[in-house]
């Protein structure tokens, strides 16, 4: 099993900081799964989490100038390692001028992601700043366990309002109540709502538009046929609707949610070359 | 002003309280930390200010010496008033700070922009001097470097790393967080950075050496040093001896001395023999055995050297001596203080600082004077000689020669 990868380009190491630091925000520890191709961030729905799980894919060709990858065997050229984000997050922050950025996987004490920036210096030698990351192998055994999720069979798609103001908007409600309702029609109309026993507030947002989805197989999705006025609701933890709005630290090219009444919202967010999936289960 | 709030924000670092010491040349503030493993001195000639009036002032008992007036203030008094130094700067015009000896405080004006006269009146303890001795002309490994560049070195690690390593050789430098044989190392996270000796502006290392000490307490440092931009110096030996870092210009000095951690192993026995008539002589240090520093957790390594060396929580020290404080002036009991008062699980760093603990029958308050580094034989010749206005000998058996003048 090895992995080595490099980074020199400014610009692709400041976006693959960023993809980091969205996820550091979004969980403690996650599942990092390297292919051939492509990277994933995975968090599985265990009870630990809330129930909430995420799905985020990177093409590793965007971000990197070096991938070369083996993994546990011929016929499984993959790599499921257990990490803990906010490490990564830190080992890149300060790499922000760096010249170049080396990650590999070794195993000194443990198996370890070590990061090696290689920062300019004004000797003629460069510094190099190594951090290592303890991770975890994940046995192939148990890989099922991080397939990507299915999309829901959702009551309403709609696409999320700009994410500034909707982040602003649930950080002051955060602050009065610890469940928000989110719920949305097939008109584009979006409310989130709180509900204590001394105020509720209600923030409507109009105009926001429907995404099409094209049924697989021809057959009636739940949303079809369904009262366009109706609003398909569920009740979430605001914290971890507050946390994905805070990760983003830039907009997303397209971001929608879909509302399985009662059940599941599910948020998509789209960037050129990530992509974003983020499931908050309703509370009951 | 804002450099004198930095340097009030730097000692903060280490403890709660400071000396304020004013002297005929300048001011001196000091500190020393709880555990004793830190010691901050930063003293401001009398140029540094635009007006510096001292007067010596005598003790009634002692009417043919003249003592200044070391007193001890609470820096979480003190640092509301130098609280913002960028603010400082901006608004403040003028801070004056005076004292009047017979009246129990101390007054801290600050004079801001549009009239407004913000005056504090802070108590003062009077008590007496602290020293740290620290030859630092003896060190053979010094490095002189901009303090912008261990700024750049210390943002690498997280703020709540404690402990660093600074490995030296002739041909490289190496600053990495410290680790130990039970470090859970699929726990931690652990950087390392290399530099190349090219990048200091003055590189001397005569002995390859690997020290640990605290970074948090550098931190202080770091922003003071940054406010003045004055470049940074650091001596330092081998492991188990303290490490200081100083900066010095016209107006001004500091040094932070801290205690470095040392293999249990190998330099805990010789620190002691450097000076055997001092040690394991006196009756009374064992009557003050070892409490621990009861809250935190004994170390396995600690544990192991109580066997060798007796160790004595920091509370004791200062607890034990204070009984003392009516018997016979010259009574001198050396501690060695192995125990850091590090929180959590970590080890219990063993620092092998020695220092001295006198009761003096003259003063109310105890007299805390620290000898860090090897107290040898050499050594003491050399405290006699030594220059720096950091070193200063202070009241000890040995030292009551020639030295005692230049006390105070």
């Amino acid at each position: 099993m090895r992995f080595r990868a490099k980074i020199v380009d400014l610009a692709c190491l400041n976006h693959f900081s960023r993809v980091i630091n969205t996820i550091a925000k979004l969980a403690k520890t996650c599942t990092l799964r390297l292919t051939v191709c492509k990277l994933y961030f995975i968090l599985s729905d265990k009870v630990a989490n809330g129930g909430a799980s995420m799905w985020c894919e990177l093409c590793q060709g965007n971000f990197f100038d070096e991938f070369q990858m083996e993994g546990v065997a011929a016929e499984h050229n993959e790599i499921y390692l257990e990490l803990v984000p906010e490490n990564l997050s830190r080992a890149l922050k300060t790499a922000q001028s760096a010249k170049a950025v080396k990650i590999k996987l070794t195993n000194k004490h443990c198996p370890c992601l070590r990061v090696a920036v290689e920062l300019p210096s004004l000797s003629s030698s460069s510094r190099i700043v190594t951090h290592d990351i303890p991770v975890g192998v994940i046995p192939r055994r148990i890989w099922n366990d991080f397939r990507e999720p299915s999309v829901p069979d959702f009551d309403v798609s709609i696409y999320l309002p700009v994410l500034k103001t909707m982040r602003s908007v649930v950080e002051r409600m955060k602050n009065l109540s610890n469940v928000i309702v989110i719920e949305a029609n097939l008109s584009g109309e979006m409310n989130l709502k709180i509900e204590t026993d001394l105020v509720s507030v209600t923030t409507h947002f109009k105009d926001l538009g429907n995404p099409p989805w094209a049924s697989e197989d021809g057959c009636q999705s739940s949303s079809e046929g369904r009262d366009v006025e109706s609003m398909a609701e569920a009740r979430i933890d605001i914290k971890k609707l507050q946390q994905l709005l805070a990760g983003q630290q830039v907009n997303p090219t397209k971001a929608l949610c879909n509302i399985v009444s009662k059940r599941i919202v599910h948020f998509i967010l789209l960037h050129e070359d990530v992509s974003l999936q983020y499931f908050i289960p309703a509370l009951a | 002003l804002a450099v004198f709030g930095r340097a009030i924000h730097a000692i903060a670092r280490i403890s709660d309280e400071f000396w304020f010491d004013p002297v005929e040349k300048g001011l001196a503030l000091r500190s020393v930390n709880s555990s004793r493993s830190a010691y901050a001195y930063v003293f401001f000639s009398s140029m540094f200010f635009q007006h510096y009036c001292w007067t010596a002032v005598s003790e009634p008992c002692q009417k043919e010496k003249q003592l200044s007036l070391p007193c001890k203030l609470i820096i979480k008094s003190v640092l509301p008033v130098f609280r913002c130094a960028n603010v400082l700067e901006k608004n403040v015009e003028k801070c004056s700070i005076s004292t009047n000896p017979s009246e129990q405080h101390m007054t801290f004006q600050l004079l801001c922009k549009h009239g407004v006269v913000k005056t504090y009146n802070l108590t003062f303890q009077e008590c007496d001097p602290l020293q740290a001795v620290f030859a630092k002309h003896m060190c053979p490994n010094i490095l002189k470097v901009h303090s912008r560049l261990l700024a750049e070195v210390m943002v690498h690690f997280p703020t709540s790393q404690e402990e660093i390593t600074l490995s030296v050789s002739p041909t490289k430098v190496c600053f990495k967080s410290y680790t130990e044989e039970d470090t859970d190392f699929s726990r931690t996270m652990i950087t390392e950075i290399h530099l190349s000796p090219e990048e200091f502006d003055y590189f001397q290392v005569g002995v390859d050496s690997e020290v640990t000490f605290c970074l948090k307490e550098l931190r202080g440092l770091l922003v003071f040093s940054e406010a003045t931009s004055v470049p940074v110096s650091i001596h330092f030996d081998r492991c188990g001896k303290p490490i200081a870092f100083s900066i010095e210009d016209m107006v001004l000095e500091s040094s932070f001395i801290l205690v470095t951690l040392c293999e249990a192993e190998k330099e805990v026995v010789s620190q002691e023999l450097h000076s055997p008539h001092q040690w394991h002589r006196n009756p009374q240090r064992d009557g003050n055995a070892p409490s621990t520093d009861s809250a935190k957790p004994a170390s396995p390594l600690a544990k192991q050297q109580v066997k060798s060396i007796p160790r004595v929580g920091e509370r004791d020290a200062t607890g034990g001596a204070g009984g003392e404080a009516t018997e016979a002036p010259s009574q001198v009991r050396r501690l060695p203080i192995l125990s850091g008062t590090r929180e959590g699980q970590r080890l219990t760093p063993k620092f092998c600082t020695t220092w001295v603990l006198t009761s003096v029958n003259i003063c109310i308050f105890q007299f805390h004077s620290l000898f860090f580094g090897a107290v040898s034989y050499k050594e003491q010749d050399a405290m006699a000689h030594t220059l720096q206005s950091l070193a200063t000998a202070s009241d000890t058996e040995e030292d009551l020669g020639p030295t005692q003048s230049s006390q105070v």
